[in-house]
């Protein structure tokens, strides 16, 4: 359909953008004439001509620019201009002699017998104006698609980080902890409250942090606070903590539930597959204009390949690729029983 | 029935321990922390029951299965739904997904009590057959005594027949398990372990060069400098892979 045709308000602001075309045509063509048969002759012919020259934009489509050689596009566009303004010339003899029949005392005949041809040529430039109007149609079309499909790919983006981000609370933390509310309710009631409590909060921080684009360290690290307290209710005395935090690095922003998969790793990978358990070391420091924030945990050298931390590690290097670029960093090192991995970022404050 | 409890969180254990005490006829006699523990204590206890977590150190739950001999019944507790087909083909008599009633309990014992009444023998060597139908082994366990040794495949040199058993060879260090070569080689990664001799298994990274000796005979070089002779057969297969 028409862009024009396809809205009555457009179609009206076009015919009001004519009247001023349609004057022209009329003071212009009808010199030494009597007002009132310029008027009546030409008036009507130029707004019947409004609606020829809409075609022109159906021959802009047909043959858009940047497909298919420009030689062809503009034979097209002038046979088209042709063609219209032929149009345009029958219709205004039909004008006429109706004209000529309904009021001869008009003399409308003997004004237009001199006018046809520079009329045809009006019509031809007219219709070129016309196809040039409408390849910016179709050029600021295009331009609003480009712009549209940018802002589809965004929310891509988005909806993928936010999937990641769901995708980050391992269920298997969930039941482990409600298996061990079930331990606790009739052994040690106080407890499993308090069990309850810290998961809660636990959820409801993920959930709040997850809807943040940047959070500060701090929070990102009470978070782990949280998992690893829980986790501890689970793992006894084989899971320990030892933290670092340089105090200018905890306002730095970063990307909420950035370090979580880390963290969970290191229960679950780390400590978990180990007898003794171990303590999960987390320290955080400036250096430069950046932040370095590492984690180091005990591992079994010989656990096997399948309980290595694959997918989460890989989440978050893309996730520092495509928020920092090659501004950040993560490096993974596992030797003698300890693995390691640092990431460093960019400190945004 | 004598039944053992294995699980490496000690509030999991509290909750099978009191889900289990109603029970009269369940009669707890240990409780381990891991799996060289649950394999220790399993051949020395010879229990009727085994409640078996998955994820644990050191051996997870299907190492175990794999260690212990004697025919005790399985339930395994676990919060992980994702080993549920691989427990039955172990012949796990019940799955149970933490957390869990004391009603689910109680079917699993039902369950058990069935199996043992029924005396049903379980095939020889039931672990190792499912296995064949899984990823490659990544680990081989040896069992020693009271002593597990658990070697990393990618630590293993080459492996020798010997008859009914194989001789593991791994950083200087021999190891005997009572397997056939045919069998444990069915286990290992085809693309890294291969068949060099009727009596040899190759890790194939150790390979440096191989030599032609007498009568047209070749002998592989290994990085530690160890010579293993090739046959015809086993030289086609190396061909294949190199």
């Amino acid at each position: 359909m028409h862009p024009i045709l396809i809205d009555v308000r457009r179609l009206g602001l076009y015919l009001l953008g004519w009247v001023p075309l349609v004057l022209l045509l009329t003071l212009g063509l009808g010199r030494g004439a009597a007002w009132t048969t310029a008027g009546t002759v030409f008036a009507p012919l130029g707004f019947v001509f409004a609606f020829i020259s809409l075609s022109a934009w159906y021959v802009c489509r047909t043959f858009p620019i940047g497909r298919g050689s420009a030689t062809v596009r503009i034979l097209a566009l002038a046979m088209a201009s042709v063609v219209a303004s032929g149009v345009w010339i029958a219709a205004g003899d039909m004008w006429i002699s109706i004209l000529e029949s309904a009021m001869p005392g008009l003399r409308a005949g003997a004004l237009y017998v001199d006018r046809r041809l520079p009329l045809l040529v009006i019509g031809v430039l007219i219709f070129w104006l016309a196809a040039l109007m409408g390849y910016l149609v179709i050029a600021w079309e295009a331009s609003e698609a480009a712009e549209r499909r940018a802002l589809e790919l965004s929310l891509m983006t988005r909806d993928a980080e936010l999937k990641a981000l769901r995708a980050q609370i391992d269920p298997h933390f969930l039941f482990n902890s409600l298996n061990s509310i079930s331990a606790l309710t009739t052994t040690d009631p106080p407890a499993a409250r308090r069990m309850c409590l810290l998961l809660a909060d636990f959820l409801r921080e993920t959930l709040r942090l997850g809807a943040s684009s940047r959070i500060p360290l701090a929070e990102e690290f009470s978070l782990a606070d949280r998992f690893l307290e829980i986790e501890r209710v689970r793992l006894g005395p084989r899971l320990n903590v030892a933290r670092e935090t340089d105090p200018g690095a905890s306002s730095c922003l970063v990307p909420p539930l950035l370090l979580q998969p880390l963290v969970e790793n290191a229960v679950v990978h780390g400590i978990g597959q180990l007898v003794d358990g171990g303590t999960i070391r987390i320290a955080a420091a400036r250096v430069d204009a950046g932040v370095t924030i590492t984690l180091e945990n005990p591992c079994d050298p010989d656990r096997p390949r399948r309980s290595r931390p694959g997918f989460g590690l890989e989440l978050l290097k893309k996730r520092v690729l495509t928020q920092f670029g090659a501004g950040g960093d993560v490096r993974v090192d596992e030797r003698d029983g300890t693995f390691r991995v640092e990431v460093r970022i960019p400190c945004v404050q | 029935m004598r039944a053992v409890i294995v699980d490496d969180e000690p509030l999991a254990r509290s909750v099978l321990r009191e889900l289990l005490a109603p029970h009269a006829d369940v009669e707890i006699v240990a409780e381990c922390a891991n799996g060289f523990e649950a394999v220790k204590a399993v051949n020395d206890l010879k229990p009727d029951l085994l409640m078996l977590d998955v994820q644990m150190p050191k051996l997870d739950g299907f190492e175990v299965l794999d260690l212990i001999e004697g025919d005790t019944t399985v339930i395994f507790v676990t919060a992980y739904d994702q080993y549920a087909i691989r427990a039955f083909e172990v012949h796990a008599v019940d799955y149970l997904l933490k957390p869990f009633s004391a009603e689910r309990l109680t079917d699993a014992l039902d369950l058990a009590r069935q199996r043992i009444a029924s005396r049903a023998r379980l095939p020889e060597k039931f672990s190792s057959e499912a296995r064949g139908q899984h990823a490659p082994l990544e680990r081989i366990l040896i069992r020693d005594r009271a002593d597990v040794h658990v070697v990393p495949v990618d630590k293993v040199d080459w492996i020798e027949s010997q008859d009914d058993y194989v001789s593991i060879r791994s950083g200087g260090k021999t190891y005997l398990k009572e397997q056939t070569l045919a069998e444990l080689e069915s286990l290992l990664d085809a693309t890294a372990f291969v068949r060099i001799h009727r009596r040899y298994v190759l890790n194939l990274s150790r390979l440096k060069k191989i030599e032609l000796g007498a009568k047209e005979s070749r002998i592989a070089i290994l990085t530690d400098g160890s010579q293993l002779p090739i046959s015809r057969a086993g030289y086609a297969r190396l061909r294949d892979l190199l």
